[in-house]
């Protein structure tokens, strides 16, 4: 068994490494797949595996985003001089300049968002339900408005991230940002599944399943949820250092902080694929992706009402998402044991 | 386990599907130039997108049937690949890679706003692809160093500079007392810091100092400080949305003041939509039907005019006429390029000094062109309620005199 787990990955990581040279005009979708991939599997963290549905994920990557590329750019210029528009002189990193500048700004985008995610947490993971919906959502629109009034990030001029320099030839800066991002989804995968395995999801479930009854066998609810909320911030905060490299375009409130968009695709990707589960962000994220991108091209200017059809229909046909609809189709395949004859029962009874 | 054997498939199928998706066009297809353009077909900035892709298909369809591009001695049309960015700089950046890596586009159109051009410029810019832009007037778009971005337009400080010179001007040189509110976003951000720069040097004082959200509807808290503070040029700056709140809502309060000077009011048909209301508010604009320019494409503004209103049935707002000057420059480019070398015709671009119907195009080194200065015009009706933009600055063009000040509600 264990050697089949491990073809199957060593295949995925296989297919990923050598992707952006077999499809190279793809690389920038893929690197975006591998950012929704990071962004629907975080999520599910809370949504799916606490019970808590955040709208607020989205803080992090924006929060990551800007600090990437503020610490790539401070590391070496004036920050204010560079994102002030209309300034006369041009900066240009070298190339050593420029991976430094992001390698640190990846570190402190996935850390300060981290440490970010602990503090609101104590405070607003005493609310439950529709509550913490609310009250998360808040958290990202607040964050779009007050970063757009910041000089010193560009405020609604937007932040112009540092051009990939003149380094390995036209096709360095996709494979590069490729690698960043799929490494990151590697990372994020290797930790969210060897947390699954431990008792650590079990608690998240008992969280979901019934708060109350966790906290009263002696479970410190509050603690797990914090640090559920604290890896979750982790990664979108890298994703979003990533993304925004990728970008190359920083604006508050449709790039970094973007609710209306990704902080509601990352929500809609876990469903897709079924909450709950370790693989269902990952295909409900590809799925959604590849019909994003089909629509975007065959039913231009109407894409986001053929988007819409889709969630309804999935709202409608595979409410429990594409895993839960699988499991239910084949218990057998997920290790579940079938009595036919109980079944058979159940369904006349019907 | 055989739920690994379905991911298995789905991945493969994931592979199956890339592998055979690439569709790829070439740059030259048997007669045809193709050029690749994001545009805004949904999102805020749609209805200004539309202007866009209207002025961009305007111009393809007169060049081609006016005989096409000669390069190498063999007559070429122009084709566009469109997509929609959806007015979102992230989507705008992934077009142009998608344009040029998958769609293997070797020239652009730009998109709409400064925000969708300076999310696109850093990609067109490292692949060395010639952009030709109508609609990206920001500052800062042009001293980032760019080699490949040509933009038809004035940057967008100049817009309300000429309005706040005219006001000084009648107050007697003396420094005048400015409100204004701009949107959150590149372009109306750039033409404060404009408005900035010619207080500064007038000796005016602001006294106001707003921003308004994006998606915007409200303004009226900005509009209540107007009225208390009774400030003598209001300025206002939010693309489309912000010149229709900002008359909605002054008719709405009734806010008395000497003179309003905004932008983007002829994209929003102010003088269609509000009627008198919009009477006297001067807008800044790129172009204007009645400037003298001319060319042997589409002869003159007003012949411009008339044909465009024709083909799609409205009049031409500035945004349409760059668009299709944006194509005149790419053409003239070619011809005098006499290849399709990407560098050739980026050389090509940059000595480009020609006129058009829509003004004289000359770019400076940072991509922005020089030789065509902003128009203000006024909105003015006549007593059957019937209004039209009439240009009062600069002087050299202008058909009417500007009203100032602007009468007050109780008197109108």
């Amino acid at each position: 068994m264990i050697n089949k787990n491990l073809i199957i990955y060593l295949s995925i990581l296989i297919f990923g490494i050598v992707a952006p040279f077999v499809f190279p005009a793809f690389k920038v979708q893929l690197s975006i797949l591998c950012v929704l991939i990071i962004l629907a599997m975080t999520w599910n963290i809370q949504g799916g595996e606490m019970g808590y549905n955040s709208f607020g994920n989205i803080l992090f990557y924006g929060l990551g985003m800007y600090l990437c590329a503020s610490v790539q750019v401070g590391m070496f210029f004036p920050l204010a001089e560079w994102t002030e528009s209309g300034g006369e002189k041009t900066f240009v990193h070298t190339p050593a300049e420029f991976f430094q500048g992001f390698a640190v700004g990846l570190a402190v985008a996935a850390v300060v968002p981290a440490i970010v995610a602990g503090l609101i947490g104590y405070s607003i993971l005493g609310l439950r339900g529709h509550y913490f919906a609310i009250c998360t959502l808040g958290l990202g629109v607040a964050a779009g408005e007050i970063s757009g009034g910041i000089e010193i990030i560009g405020a609604g001029q937007g932040f112009t991230t540092p051009p990939f320099p003149n380094f390995g030839g036209l096709e360095a800066r996709g494979e590069f940002f490729y690698f960043c991002s799929f490494v990151s989804l590697v990372l994020t995968f290797i930790v969210v599944k060897s947390i699954y395995s431990t008792r650590f999801k079990l608690v998240l479930n008992a969280i979901r399943d019934n708060e109350d009854k966790a906290e009263a066998m002696g479970i410190q609810t509050m603690k797990y949820k914090i640090i559920g909320w604290m890896i979750s911030a982790f990664f979108c905060g890298l994703a979003g250092g990533i993304m925004g490299g990728l970008v190359g375009y920083i604006d508050s409130t449709d790039v970094a902080f973007d609710g209306r968009e990704m902080g509601v695709f990352m929500v809609l990707m876990a469903i897709l694929g079924g909450k709950g589960t370790l693989w269902g962000p990952i295909i409900g994220a590809s799925v959604f992706h590849i019909f994003k991108e089909g629509f975007w091209t065959f039913f231009l200017g109407w894409q986001y009402v053929a988007l819409g059809v889709l969630i309804v229909v999935i709202v409608i046909y595979f409410p429990e998402g594409i895993m839960g609809w699988l499991r239910e189709k084949y218990p057998e395949r997920f290790g579940e044991v079938v009595d036919e004859a109980d079944r058979k029962a159940q369904v006349e009874l019907k | 386990m055989k739920i690994k054997n379905i991911i298995i498939t789905f991945f493969s199928a994931i592979a199956l599907l890339l592998s055979t998706a690439t569709v790829s066009f070439a740059k030259v297809v048997g007669d045809k130039i193709i050029l690749g353009a994001a545009v805004s077909l949904t999102g805020k900035y749609s209805s200004n997108g539309v202007h866009t892709q209207n002025g961009y298909n305007m111009a393809v369809d007169r060049i081609n049937s006016m005989g096409g591009i000669k390069v190498g001695g063999k007559t070429y049309k122009f084709d566009i690949i469109y997509y929609d960015d959806e007015s979102n700089p992230k989507r705008a950046a992934q077009l142009a890679e998608r344009l040029i890596s998958q769609d293997k586009v070797e020239f652009m159109l730009g998109p709409y706003s400064s925000g969708l051009t300076k999310a696109m410029a850093p990609v067109t810019e490292k692949y060395g692809v010639p952009m030709v832009e109508a609609n990206g007037a920001s500052r800062s778009l042009f001293t980032k160093g760019y080699k490949y971005l040509f933009a038809v337009l004035a940057p967008a400080n100049l817009y309300l500079d000429v309005a706040i010179r005219t006001a000084v001007e009648l107050n007697g040189g003396k420094g005048v007392k400015i409100a204004q509110a701009f949107e959150q976003d590149a372009f109306s951000q750039d033409v404060r810091l404009g408005i900035l720069d010619a207080a500064k040097e007038t000796g005016s004082e602001i006294i106001i100092d707003d921003k308004l959200p994006k998606e915007l509807n409200d303004m009226a808290a900005t509009l209540v400080k107007v009225k208390q503070m009774k400030p003598d040029v209001l300025v206002v700056s939010g693309h489309t949305k912000g010149a229709l709140t900002a008359i909605r809502q002054i008719a709405e309060m009734k806010v008395d003041v000497p003179m309003l000077a905004m932008t983007h009011c002829d994209a929003a048909k102010l003088s269609k939509q509000h009627g008198k209301n919009s009477q006297y508010a001067l807008c800044a604009s790129q172009w204007h039907k009645t400037l003298t320019y001319k060319d042997k494409w589409f002869k003159d503004g007003m012949t411009y005019d008339a044909d465009f209103t024709k083909m799609f049935g409205y009049a031409p707002p500035y945004q349409a006429a760059e668009s299709s000057a944006a194509l005149l420059v790419f053409k003239d480019a070619f011809e005098r390029a006499n290849s399709f070398d990407q560098k050739k015709v980026r050389d090509a671009l940059a000595a480009t000094d020609m006129q058009t119907f829509y003004g004289n195009i000359k770019f400076a080194p940072g991509g922005q062109n020089v030789s065509k200065p902003m128009v203000l015009f006024q909105v003015i009706c006549d007593s059957s309620g019937k209004c039209e933009n009439k240009v009062v600055a600069p002087l050299k063009w202008a058909s009417a005199k500007l009203i100032h000040p602007v009468p007050k509600w109780s008197e109108r």
